[in-house]
C-alpha cells in the first residue's frame, strides 16, 4: 500500500477533480452530439483517474506501478471512445 | 491485498462498462432516449460528493500514520456522511425512475444503468461499513487499507459517471 499524497497536493488534486468533473458535465449539458463528447469526456475521465490513482492512492510514490496503470486505464479509455464513436 | 480487490473490481466494472457502449451500438436512439430519463446534474453533484469524500479519507490516512486518531475520525466522519449523501441522491434518482414505471426490464439501457449503478452504490455502502470500521480500530494500516477502497469506489465512479450519464 502507497501514503497519499501531502495535504496540499491531496487539496489541489481534489480542486483538479471539481473542475474537471464541472468541465464534462458543462460540455454534455451543452446539447453536443454524443459522437462530439466522446473523446473530451472519454479524456476527462482518463484525467480524473489519473489524479485518484496517482495521489489519493499515492501511486506517485511508486512511478513503475502508476505507469503500468496508467497504460492499461489509457487503452481502456481509448477503447470505450471508439465504442462510442461507433454507435454515433 | 487491497490492490487485488482493487483491480479486480476496475475489471468487472469495466467490463460492464465496454458492454454497454457495445450494446449501445445496436440502438443508440434508445439509449439516448433512456439517458434522457437520468439526473444528470444530480449525477454530476454526486461526483463532487465522492471525490471530497475521497480527500477527507486521504487526509485521514495521512492523520492516522501522524498518531494523530481524534483528527483521523474527524474526517473519516464526514467522509462517511458524504457516502450517506451520495446514496441519497442515487436513492432519489432511482424513486424518480420508478414513478415513471421505468424498471431494469424497460429497457437495455435501463438494465445496464440500473445493474452498474446498483452495484456500485452496494460499494458505496460497503465502504462506508469499512471506513466505519477502520475509525474504529484506528491503526494506521487499517485506516489506509479502508481508505484504499473508498477510492476505489471513486475511481468506478469518475469512469462510471460519463459513460452512463454524460455520453
Amino acid at each position: 500500500m502507497s501514503t497519499p499524497a501531502s495535504p496540499r497536493r491531496l487539496i489541489r488534486a481534489w480542486a483538479a477533480l471539481i473542475a474537471q468533473s464541472a468541465l464534462a458535465t458543462a460540455l454534455a449539458l451543452w446539447g453536443l452530439s454524443a459522437k462530439a463528447l466522446a473523446v473530451p469526456i472519454l479524456l476527462l475521465a482518463f484525467l480524473k483517474a489519473r489524479v485518484i490513482l496517482r495521489d489519493y492512492l499515492g501511486l506517485a510514490q511508486a512511478p513503475d506501478i502508476a505507469r503500468g496503470f496508467l497504460l492499461v486505464l489509457a487503452l481502456f479509455c481509448a477503447a470505450l471512445a471508439g465504442l462510442a464513436l461507433a454507435a454515433g | 491485498m487491497m490492490w487485488v480487490l482493487i483491480v479486480s473490481e476496475l475489471a468487472v466494472f469495466g467490463a460492464g462498462l465496454a458492454v454497454f457502449l457495445s450494446v449501445r451500438i445496436t440502438d443508440p436512439a434508445g439509449f439516448a432516449a433512456g439517458q434522457a430519463h437520468l439526473h444528470q446534474m444530480g449525477a454530476g453533484v454526486n461526483t463532487v460528493v465522492l471525490v471530497t469524500s475521497g480527500l477527507l479519507a486521504a487526509l485521514a490516512v495521512r492523520a492516522a500514520e501522524a498518531g494523530q486518531v481524534a483528527r483521523m475520525r474527524w474526517l473519516l466522519a464526514p467522509a462517511i456522511l458524504l457516502g450517506g449523501v451520495f446514496l441519497a441522491l442515487k436513492a432519489s434518482e432511482y424513486i424518480d425512475l420508478f414513478a415513471l414505471g421505468i424498471g431494469t426490464e424497460t429497457h437495455a439501457f435501463h438494465t445496464f444503468h440500473f445493474l452498474l449503478t446498483g452495484f456500485h452504490a452496494a460499494h458505496v455502502l460497503a465502504g462506508m461499513i469499512l471506513l466505519a470500521v477502520v475509525g474504529w480500530i484506528a491503526s494506521p494500516r487499517a485506516v489506509e487499507t479502508g481508505a484504499a477502497f473508498w477510492h476505489m469506489v471513486d475511481l468506478v465512479w469518475v469512469l462510471l459517471f460519463p459513460v452512463i450519464y454524460l455520453l
